[in-house]
């Protein structure tokens, strides 16, 4: 069985600062994390190779300018890592450029079981990539999970809906996309974590580097979603009283509360 | 109102679409949950008529299930016609079976059937759990671009290009994007973003009837997991949090909130000395520092080093009956009330 990995990086949040007067953001310290939703995915994958000794690649989520999370999946417990590089335009491929580029990738791979990534990133809170990755390909797709168990051709999850958690299966091959905090990530090997950036041993070799342009044609990068700029949420207000009876502010507070609580 | 009047509006919408091969409107796909139309449907038909006023376009909604019509006897209940209710100039109903249930390869047929067929220029969906799959597997699969959870929304005319806001690390700032060239030009907006519409008893319809092909899902549901337990996030991360203090009379009215929320229980200085809570799940700057998105405050009076240590919540809720308790300086929403009487009917309301 062989278990694709979609790994992105996150900006780390405490090394930026918002100034809502000033109506910038500034970054002091650039350092770059893993995904939380895709070190999940990561943590799920590599459980399911504990299981069923499955083949355990990584690819970015994204055109990424380095290979840090590759090399730190690689140092986890990965078997492979495929650095996607390439001559793109002046806009980065967005997820559904992206979708594609991966869906040609696993194609040259041979083919591939499951499709883990995270289900949302922790910046721009976008889950496109997991579904639109499965359309592509054409699988179906399992999106937001606690839990992800696979064997004998299937997958199961676990997923939080209306009836409370509920068990869910697919065929393989499928999508599968994790939340972020389901499952307690390990931490990379140390021998690993230093053969992995020192290039020596079998490690070494696990690294790949695949042009973008041998994979789509040009005109498939261009990304169809563009930035515009930044903005700043409302002000907030605070103190608003509630009036009226026990009953009525109770059901004022279960109307703001069933907007802000998504479960 | 006249509904021929809303006939011959449709029958002049029909002809653009022909001539003008596209630009087919602004489409608002349904969350219809126990038979009616989800909150988060009608704030999207809101924002989709504001949209529609300045780009000329009408406004379409589409409902999938079972019995979504009402038998067309009533005419002033049922999905289809809240959604002409809240300002949608036509309906669109799947009616089959099959689709009583979400499932996605199902609905996936006949949304992407039918937006081959009308073109629309803009779709929106709620960012739920059904909105979130449908949109982005529709975007790929009719090539269109995708920005998910909006909570603004503005318009480019000139290029006739939706520009939607959304949140970045959970709403610290909000990032803008657009997709200028794909059409069709998918939403998913967030729950409570935009403000309900006006829903106007006297509009009217015949919505028209989709025809079904019914897919086999590909994903099984196979009950409820047994023991299975969510793994345990720390207080410090928790996204809720109900917080009990020293007026808030029965504790475990406060545990029931809390699972009613799917929250953590945690407690001020006074709770711990009541016994109801560890050291470990103290609020305070000594104790545990929190940032959760909803945090309620449940009898709890906000010294100085609680009130600081729930500075960066999204969303706090207090009850205390003291007027002149310092967490409603803090709170976003404040009842001035017992929490005996309010926790009661606040559990029935959240049934």
């Amino acid at each position: 069985m062989r278990v694709i990995i979609l790994l992105g990086r996150v900006l780390d949040l405490s090394g930026i600062v918002v100034n809502r007067r000033a109506g910038r953001i500034f970054v002091n310290r650039e350092e770059y994390l893993l995904q939380p939703a895709d070190r999940c995915a990561l943590e799920a994958a590599l459980r399911i190779k504990d299981a069923t000794d499955a083949e355990v690649v990584a690819l970015p989520r994204s055109l990424l300018p380095d290979d840090d999370v590759l090399r730190q999946a690689l140092a986890t417990g990965a078997d492979r890592a495929i650095y996607l590089v390439g001559q793109v335009g002046n806009l980065p491929p967005d997820d559904a450029a992206m979708a594609r580029v991966l869906a040609a990738a696993i194609e040259r791979l041979g083919g591939a079981d499951l499709i883990l990534t995270g289900a949302t990133t922790l910046d721009t809170g976008q889950g496109q990539l997991g579904p639109r990755v499965a359309e592509a390909l054409d699988w179906p797709q399992i999106i937001g999970v606690w839990h992800v168990e696979a064997s004998d051709g299937r997958v199961q999850a676990v997923r939080h809906e209306k009836a409370g958690y509920v068990a869910i299966e697919a065929n393989l091959p499928a999508v599968v996309t994790v939340l972020p905090g389901a499952l307690k990530p390990r931490y990379p090997d140390g021998a690993r974590l230093i053969n992995v950036y020192r290039g020596a041993g079998e490690i070494a070799v696990a690294l790949e580097q695949w042009d973008v342009a041998d994979l789509v044609e040009a005109e498939a990068l261009k990304p169809l979603v563009e930035q515009r700029g930044q903005d700043f949420p409302p002000e907030r207000e605070r103190g608003t009283r509630v009036s009226g009876t026990p009953e009525e502010m109770a059901q004022a507070m279960a109307n703001a509360l069933r907007q802000r609580v998504r479960r | 109102m006249d509904v021929s009047y809303l006939d011959l509006l449709m029958a002049q919408q029909e002809e653009v679409t022909t001539a003008e091969g596209g630009g087919g409107g602004i489409w608002v796909v349904a969350d219809v949950v126990d038979g009616a139309v989800a909150p988060v449907t009608l704030e999207a038909l809101g924002a989709a008529c504001n949209l529609a006023g300045s780009l000329g376009a009408y406004v379409y909604g589409v409902v999938l299930g079972e019995g979504v019509t009402d038998g067309s006897t009533s005419l002033t209940t049922g999905p289809a016609q809240a959604l002409y209710q809240a300002g949608a100039d036509g309906v669109r109903v799947a009616d089959h079976p099959g689709l009583a249930q979400f499932a996605l390869e199902p609905y996936l047929k006949v949304l992407s059937d039918l937006i081959k067929a009308e073109q629309p220029e803009v779709v929106i969906f709620g960012a739920t759990q059904a909105g979130q799959e449908l949109a982005a597997r529709l975007a790929q699969r009719t090539g269109g671009g995708l920005i998910e959870h909006v909570m603004m929304a503005s318009l480019d005319e000139a290029t006739r290009t939706v520009q939607g806001a959304f949140p970045v690390y959970g709403g610290e700032y909000l990032n803008i994007a657009a997709c200028p060239e794909a059409r069709p030009q998918f939403l998913t907006v967030e729950p409570g973003a935009f403000s309900a519409p006006f829903l106007d008893p006297y509009r009217k319809g015949e919505p028209t009837m989709l025809e079904v092909e019914l897919v086999e899902p590909a994903v099984r549901v196979l009950g409820l997991a047994e023991g299975f337990e969510p793994p345990c996030v720390s207080l410090a991360q928790a996204p809720v949090i109900v917080a009990a203090g020293r007026q808030a009379g029965d504790f475990e009215m406060v545990q029931r909130l809390a699972s009613a929320l799917g929250g953590q229980v945690a407690g001020d200085r006074g709770a711990q000395d009541a016994g109801w809570i560890g050291p470990e799940q103290v609020v305070d700057v000594r104790g545990v520092t929190v940032a959760p998105q909803v945090y309620v405050a449940v009898g709890i009076r906000g010294d100085t080093f609680h009130n600081a240590a729930i500075e960066s919540s999204k969303f706090i809720v207090a009850i205390h009956p003291d007027p002149t308790a310092p967490i409603f300086k803090m709170a976003d929403l404040c009842l001035e009330a017992d929490p005996k009487e309010i926790l009661p009917a606040l559990l029935k309301a959240l049934e």
